[in-house]
């Protein structure tokens, strides 16, 4: 494995597109975070020297407001990436090369998985750096608070990420085509975010909570304000992160298998 | 001796369509073995199942004598269709990630760039090739290692004249050198001019495969004319042992049941029957014409 992960470092190292896409991750996570502080930090009414919204950047609530926001759209970025590198080798018709030169389908479709986990362990490394820099930078720490409370936020962004990563891999293996397999990533995004809401609201229904987005999702609740809006539902989402981890490992699990299924048993 | 290649009953469907049907062939160990047949008629889908980048519907192949595995693969040098490689990177940097996935080191990459003239672009985006350069960079990723096996779909695709007398002399030399060398094409006289053994391919069917006097055998004719061509192929069809007549251009062309044109009793037979020969000769049939009439074309 070492070997093919080699091999895969060999073929996007001098890819420009890799190294840009990369960087505007990179940046994006702490930016984007900056961008939210700023405002929670400067832009809305104090009371007693404190912001009436809390403070979601001090610790325990940077882990979640970090994770939170770095997982609401930021994964746009890792996915157009993951999207572009597995399609390139349809498009160049490398994965054909590829087998052809020696490799099995199962190493040209496992290193790509294993590229995507890395991917994700590396912005999940981005967002938990990012989170301590915030909570140690810009707050002073509580002393009854432990820098680490509420960390458990960046392993769920770890996996809100390879969820994503792995649909967007999925919906490349299928479709073949970067701009087409992006639209059809984005338009499966907004759609179970339309039904999710609609069902929801208007119709109370539960089931949406288990789509593949939304479980993921659920398992990094909203941080912001949370000194004036109740936190209605606290110990039923608490009690059901559970499920939420054994339905998204689930989900994970499918992702894996479908895209990988259909790399071994389809003409390439 | 193990063949290198057994293929047995393969055959292949796109759908309702059927690309190959229960094709059967054996490529023996140091043979040039020529799959030849026009567009379409299924080559590249053979080469491509037996490669393991297309999935056949029945049948099955062995490599060396073993179930076919992506370690046998390795072994191989294979140029598929077309020259498949990363476009934002050079030559040379494809070629070190080709020779990684088939475990062998950079060490021979300069040799392969020699061989087929590239050294001087060595560094230049693939995107920047030529149509030839592409495929000469696919056949130096073929060469890479020195297999004793290799598979090329139409090598010359692209070249230029040059380019393409390189390519034949390269594969007579590498044929020389012992490997065995699966070669598919369209083009008869290049396959006419290397192989050693051929395959026919129509529609997915196998109409013909085996050593090339063997798959020509019994094809030599006689070509013949005189003043008077009815007369002659009125004599002609008399004569003991004669297959077919048949005109062509300003003469007459004579098939034989047993291949056993004897010149000097035509000439006599002929003469005694009143009838003086003006052309008299034996001629070898080409795998084009032989092409031709197994295919209808």
């Amino acid at each position: 494995m070492r070997t093919t992960l080699q091999i895969e470092w060999m073929k996007v190292r001098n890819y420009r597109t890799f190294w840009i896409l990369l960087a505007i991750t990179i940046v994006s996570i702490p930016g984007f975070n900056y961008m939210f502080y700023d405002i929670f930090d400067n832009k809305f009414p104090k009371m007693r020297g404190k912001s009436i919204f809390g403070s979601p950047f001090a610790f325990p609530d940077v882990w979640q407001t970090v994770s939170w926001n770095a997982g609401g759209v930021l994964f746009l970025i890792p996915a157009i990436l993951i999207i572009t590198l597995t399609t390139n080798e349809f498009t160049y018709r490398t994965h054909r090369q590829n087998v052809i030169d020696g490799w099995s389908r199962g190493q040209f479709v496992g290193v790509k998985m294993l590229e995507i986990l890395l991917l994700s362990i590396f912005t999940t490394l981005i967002v938990g750096l990012t989170a301590l820099a915030f909570g140690r930078l810009g707050n002073k720490v509580p002393a009854d608070v432990s820098i680490w409370q509420g960390s458990h936020f960046v392993a769920a962004y770890f996996v809100q990420m390879l969820a994503y990563s792995l649909i967007a891999f999925m919906m490349a293996m299928f479709i073949r085509r970067a701009g087409l397999a992006m639209g059809v990533f984005f338009v499966y995004l907004i759609i179970e975010n339309i039904v999710v809401a609609v069902c929801r609201n208007r119709y109370h229904a539960v089931w949406v909570d288990y789509l593949p987005e939304e479980v993921t999702d659920l398992l990094i609740p909203q941080p912001y304000a949370k000194a004036i809006i109740t936190q209605q539902g606290a110990s039923r989402w608490e009690s059901h992160v559970p499920v939420y981890l054994a339905v998204a490992a689930a989900y994970l699990l499918i992702f894996c298998i479908v895209s990988s299924r259909r790399f071994l048993k389809s003409d390439l | 001796m193990t063949n290198i290649l057994n293929i047995r009953s393969i055959t292949k469907f796109y759908g309702k369509i059927r690309a190959l049907h229960e094709v059967s062939f054996d490529v023996p160990p140091g043979s040039v073995y020529g799959v030849l047949g026009p567009n379409g008629s299924g080559k590249t889908t053979l080469l491509g199942i037996v490669m393991d980048v297309l999935q056949s519907s029945g049948g099955e192949y062995a490599w060396f004598g073993q179930p076919p595995s992506s370690r046998h693969r390795r072994q191989i040098g294979t140029l598929l269709e077309t020259p498949n490689f990363y476009h934002y990177l050079s030559g040379e940097r494809n070629l070190k990630i080709a020779a990684a996935i088939k475990g062998h080191g950079e060490e021979d990459i300069p040799r392969v760039l020699e061989t087929v003239k590239l050294t001087g672009r060595r560094h230049s985006k693939f995107s920047t090739y030529s149509l030839g350069m592409k495929q000469r960079l696919a056949i130096a990723s073929c060469l890479l290692g020195n297999p004793s096996v290799l598979v090329f779909d139409e090598p010359t695709n692209g070249l230029d004249p040059v380019g393409i007398a390189e390519t034949r002399q390269l594969i007579l030399d590498l044929s020389r050198e012992g490997k065995t060398i699966l070669l598919a094409s369209h083009l008869l006289d290049e396959v006419e001019k290397v192989c050693s053994h051929v395959a026919i391919l129509q529609k997915g069917q196998l109409l013909m495969a085996g050593h090339v006097n063997e798959v020509l055998t019994n094809e030599d004719y006689v070509e013949l004319g005189a003043r008077d061509m009815q007369k002659l192929a009125a004599l002609l069809s008399g004569y003991p042992g004669v297959r077919q007549v048949k005109p062509y251009e300003q003469s007459l062309q004579v098939y034989f049941e047993q291949n056993n044109a004897d010149l000097d009793g035509i000439n006599q037979y002929c003469f005694e029957n009143g009838v003086v020969l003006n052309h008299l000769q034996l001629r070898k049939r080409s795998l084009e014409s032989k092409f031709m009439e197994l295919t209808n074309t």
